[in-house]
């Protein structure tokens, strides 16, 4: 028999922790949870593969496009899709931007390191001249400045790293999806545990980042620089869209670049597990534009189930928001259980006495989310 | 022609009242029928109005108990035509407002449209009595829509409108005996009466008594207290028709029997009228900015806004009074546009209380759509050019400037009160976050938007396009008004200036002014009751 170390009761969110130790998740348990969690991930996850596909398309065919008209349009440009465009009736792929931004404002410590070293500066160098080839006006611009486009580069490195993150993401949500259909998804600890279990397998997948300019393959990231797809994108990707996001546009201004962003979470609390359903676009990364994406791919039963609620169709975006955010504390809770320094059923006291000290750090953070909110719904 | 206004909707009461069980629920329907019918005959008596001609037009006459000196006349001029058109409109938006699953419903409809009838036949009376009957008959369906419909405290309410408007009946009524009697004709047809040698003590006496009547009914302050508590406790559509149509009542009757019967005594007395709208005009404003009731607010920026029309008929000049009829519709249209609004957030929310109610802009949860039109209604009344607020406003202000400065100038502070009172009242309402509370509110349909989206069309429509409201006046203003040149600042300016008759209004085309050039009265230095018997 396993006996657990309690946490200090003193914890606002003790209960919540002891019940992570026994096996269960942020979010309760509940069909009706479990409907709502599976389906807007299936949603989530046909947007995240849309997004996924234009990153990668912006990092590998927009290299140093300063004027990237068409970068939404992932190299199909036509009258009709320009229409389109125009109607906007169409994915929201600035949401994916807003979301590689603030990973980039926030910093991933690896591909930062990475970003910043000597090998990163000789690869993209030869990158950017082989792109600059004949082309004066553009070298001008290089000499005057010659920070700018090697920052360029690093900002479509973010492009390309989230792309490869959300590629991965995409494809478990849309598999769990499909488990669920089969039956074989019952509750949400299952849910958790298919998180978990993606995660995992997907930990050590490298990141890498490779142009084709003129025919010839220039690596940007090349596997030997050692980045993976749990350590480099999945954590700081949490951090940074789940916990951090940024002040709502114009009500702040730090320099990123002047290491003016701080590094203590508290400053920040706009992110998807903070955010308000209620004043939409309110703060950080404007959620509707997901929403909105999100409701061109509900499933029905999802939708029926929205239907059946008081305000029907007419406030759509923010039930979509309550279930995203209920999906995504069942994805932190794969990350808490994926990062935990020992395993969740140690018998050994001093591990559990470090899973119990990691644990309360995750809680602190998510004291002033919308977790509390979440165990009444 | 007339009579089909007086006539149509008492028709309907009878045909709904004698209704089957079974056709119960159609009485909505047949009544917004009967209503429509009566809007599209409003709109083809305007197409067929005279603009060039301020007497009484389509003049209907009957004998009816001529010992008494009551006999059906009725006529429209371009003082009533307005009105008329707007108790049809109105009366049809308070109709479409009402609950569909409402009490009684063959008592509610056959109400609203006694309420319009006799509504239009106080304003096409043309005989003092007749006036007085329709005038105490629409007492009779608006109390039982109070007391039958209203909220909490509709007995209370209901009581008070009653005994207010009832004294005020009363009054009137001894006003009209007073001139019947003491003018020696022993008539109450309007055209006869109003040819009269009375003294100008006796004319003074008998014009008080009148103005303590109307004033009632406008109301003014101090005799205002039934309004609020009747607005607060009546239900949407009755307080669409009260603020919308009835309260014109007391500024039609102080304009047609007050000022068209004793303009002498009119004379004397307007720098206290004055007086009494300033008062109007800032106690209400300010009395609006302590209420944390919405609809309470929203009654006594009506309090307030009764005081403009009541300046402009002071003042008494060609344009003031064509700003004074003008000031009848806006503040009829805003006014039923801000009632038809607190109605969906009370109906929505449960709750008028500014201080509970929180973040209602809340564009999926809350009630936006509510909430631009309430953004749109305050703004009207509080006078933003490009809607008929300021338009109305501007013109009362114009025409009562030379007359009564500083009471005109003391009147412009209510509208900046109003913009006061309306943005405290859309910043609690509508802005900030929505509380948990209201986060579930039940859906609002486009039933419940469209009467209040018709009201703000025209709201908007009459303030690009005014001259569609104020040209029908502009020969009644002209014959109605007083030339006073003594008073106005220009002369205390420029003393030998020889004064030229005020343009009526600039606005209108040169066309529409030639047409009404006519029916201006002629100037002269006879008295002013001479001048107005020399025009007729």
């Amino acid at each position: 028999m396993v006996t657990l170390v309690p946490p200090h009761r003193s914890h606002p969110l003790a209960d919540l922790i002891e019940k992570i130790q026994s096996g269960g998740a942020l979010l309760p348990d509940s069909p009706g949870n479990v409907l709502e969690v599976v389906s807007i991930l299936k949603s989530y996850g046909v947007v995240l593969d849309a997004y996924q596909r234009n990153l990668t398309f912006i990092a590998e065919h927009q290299f140093l496009v300063l004027f990237p008209f068409f970068k939404y349009f992932n190299g199909e440009v036509t009258f009709s899709k320009l229409l389109k465009h125009w109607w906007h009736d169409r994915i929201n792929y600035e949401f994916a931007e807003y979301c590689m931004k603030a990973m980039f404002w926030h910093g991933a410590e690896g591909l930062d390191t990475y970003l910043d070293s000597e090998e990163f500066s000789q690869r993209a160098g030869a990158a950017i001249r082989a792109k600059l080839k004949g082309n004066g006006m553009m070298q001008g611009l290089d000499r005057l400045f010659p920070e700018f486009l090697p920052e360029q580069v690093r900002l479509l490195c973010y492009y390309s790293a989230l792309g490869q993150f959300w590629n991965v993401m995409s494809r478990m949500f849309l598999n769990l999806s499909d488990r669920y259909d089969r039956g074989e998804i019952e509750t949400i600890p299952q849910v958790v545990q298919h998180i978990q279990d993606g995660l995992v397998e997907a930990a050590m997948q490298p990141i890498t980042y490779a142009i084709e300019i003129r025919g010839e393959c220039y690596e940007i990231i090349p596997e030997s620089a050692g980045l993976t797809f749990l350590k480099d994108t999945a954590v700081p990707y949490v951090e940074a869209v789940f916990f951090r996001s940024f002040p709502f546009f114009g009500t702040i201004s730090y320099n990123a670049q002047a290491g003016q962003i701080s590094a203590n979470q508290a400053d920040f609390n706009y992110g998807a597990l903070f955010a308000d359903p209620l004043p939409v676009g309110g703060a950080g990364i404007p959620p509707t534009l997901l929403m909105q994406d999100m409701t061109h791919f509900l499933p029905n039963a999802l939708r029926q189930v929205y239907l059946q609620e008081l305000r029907g169709e007419d406030d759509l975006r923010v039930k979509i928001c309550l279930s995203f955010q209920k999906a995504m504390f069942c994805v932190t809770t794969a990350a808490i259980k994926g990062l935990m320094p020992h395993p969740i059923d140690t018998t050994n006291p001093e591990q559990q006495q470090e899973n119990l000290a990691y644990l309360e750090g995750w809680m602190d953070k998510l004291q002033d989310s919308q977790l509390l909110n979440m165990q009444s719904l | 022609m007339l009579s089909l206004f007086v006539w149509l909707p008492f028709l309907g009461v009878l045909f709904i009242s004698l209704l089957p069980l079974a056709w119960v629920g159609r009485s909505r329907q047949i009544a917004l029928v009967l209503c429509s019918v009566v809007v599209v005959w409003s709109l083809y008596l305007v197409s067929q109005f005279s603009l060039a001609d301020a007497a009484l037009q389509f003049q209907e006459s009957l004998p009816w108990i001529e010992n008494l000196g009551l006999s059906y006349q009725l006529g429209v001029d371009g003082l009533s035509l307005p009105l008329l058109v707007m108790n049809g409109v109105l009366t049809w938006i308070a109709l479409y407002s009402s609950d569909t699953q409402i009490n009684r419903p063959k008592l509610f409809y056959s109400l609203v449209l006694l309420l319009n009838g006799a509504v239009a036949g106080a304003f096409l009376s043309q005989n003092l009595l007749l006036f007085f009957l329709f005038y105490e008959l629409e007492l009779i369906p608006l109390y039982l829509i109070i007391a039958i419909w209203g909220g909490a405290k509709r007995g209370y309410a209901a009581t008070k409108f009653l005994i207010y408007t009832a004294v005020s009946g009363v009054v009137i009524l001894a006003a009209f005996f007073g001139l019947s009697l003491l003018s020696a004709s022993g008539s109450f047809d309007y055209e006869i009466v109003r040819i009269h040698d009375l003294s100008l003590a006796t004319q003074i006496v008998l014009l008080v008594t009148l103005l303590i009547g109307f004033g009632i009914k406008i109301p003014i302050v101090p005799l205002h207290t039934w309004l609020p508590d009747a607005h607060v406790e009546a239900p949407t559509p009755a307080s669409v028709l009260l603020a919308g149509v009835l309260l014109k009542l007391g500024t039609y009757g102080m304009l047609r029997f007050g000022l068209g019967l004793f303009p002498d005594a009119w004379e004397v007395l307007s720098p206290w009228i004055a007086a009494i709208a300033v008062i109007s005009v800032l106690y209400g404003s300010f009395a609006a900015i302590a209420q944390t009731d919405m609809k309470k607010i929203v009654a006594y920026s009506s309090v307030g806004h009764m005081g403009y029309v009541i300046l402009a008929a002071a003042a008494a000049t060609p344009l003031s009074l064509m700003g004074a009829i003008a000031q009848m519709i806006s503040h009829g249209l805003i006014s039923a546009l801000l009632f038809l609004l607190v109605g969906v957030v009370y109906a929505k929310t449960g709750t008028r209380d500014i201080n509970v109610l929180r973040g209602l802009l809340n564009p999926e949860r809350g009630l936006p759509v509510v909430g631009s039109l309430m953004v749109v209604g305050a703004m009207a009344s509080a006078g933003i050019p490009g809607m008929v607020g300021f338009i109305a406003e501007f013109i009362v202000y114009r025409g009562s400037l030379p007359v009564f400065p500083v009471q005109t100038l003391l009147c412009m502070v209510g509208t900046g009160l109003t913009a006061v009172y309306f943005l405290i009242l859309i910043n609690k309402v509508f802005f900030g976050r929505l509380p948990e509370s209201l986060a579930n509110l039940p859906p609002v349909r486009w039933r419940d938007r469209i009467p209040s989206v018709l009201v703000a069309v025209l709201v908007i429509l009459l303030g690009l396009q005014p001259a569609w409201m104020t040209r029908w006046s502009v020969a009644i203003a002209n014959s109605l008004g007083l030339e006073i040149p003594s008073r106005t600042a220009m002369n205390w300016s420029i003393p030998a200036a020889p004064v030229k008759p005020v343009p009526v209004a600039s606005q209108h085309s040169k066309r529409e002014i030639e047409i009404s050039a006519p029916a201006a009265p002629a100037i002269d230095s006879g008295s002013v009751s001479g001048r107005m018997l020399s025009v007729r």
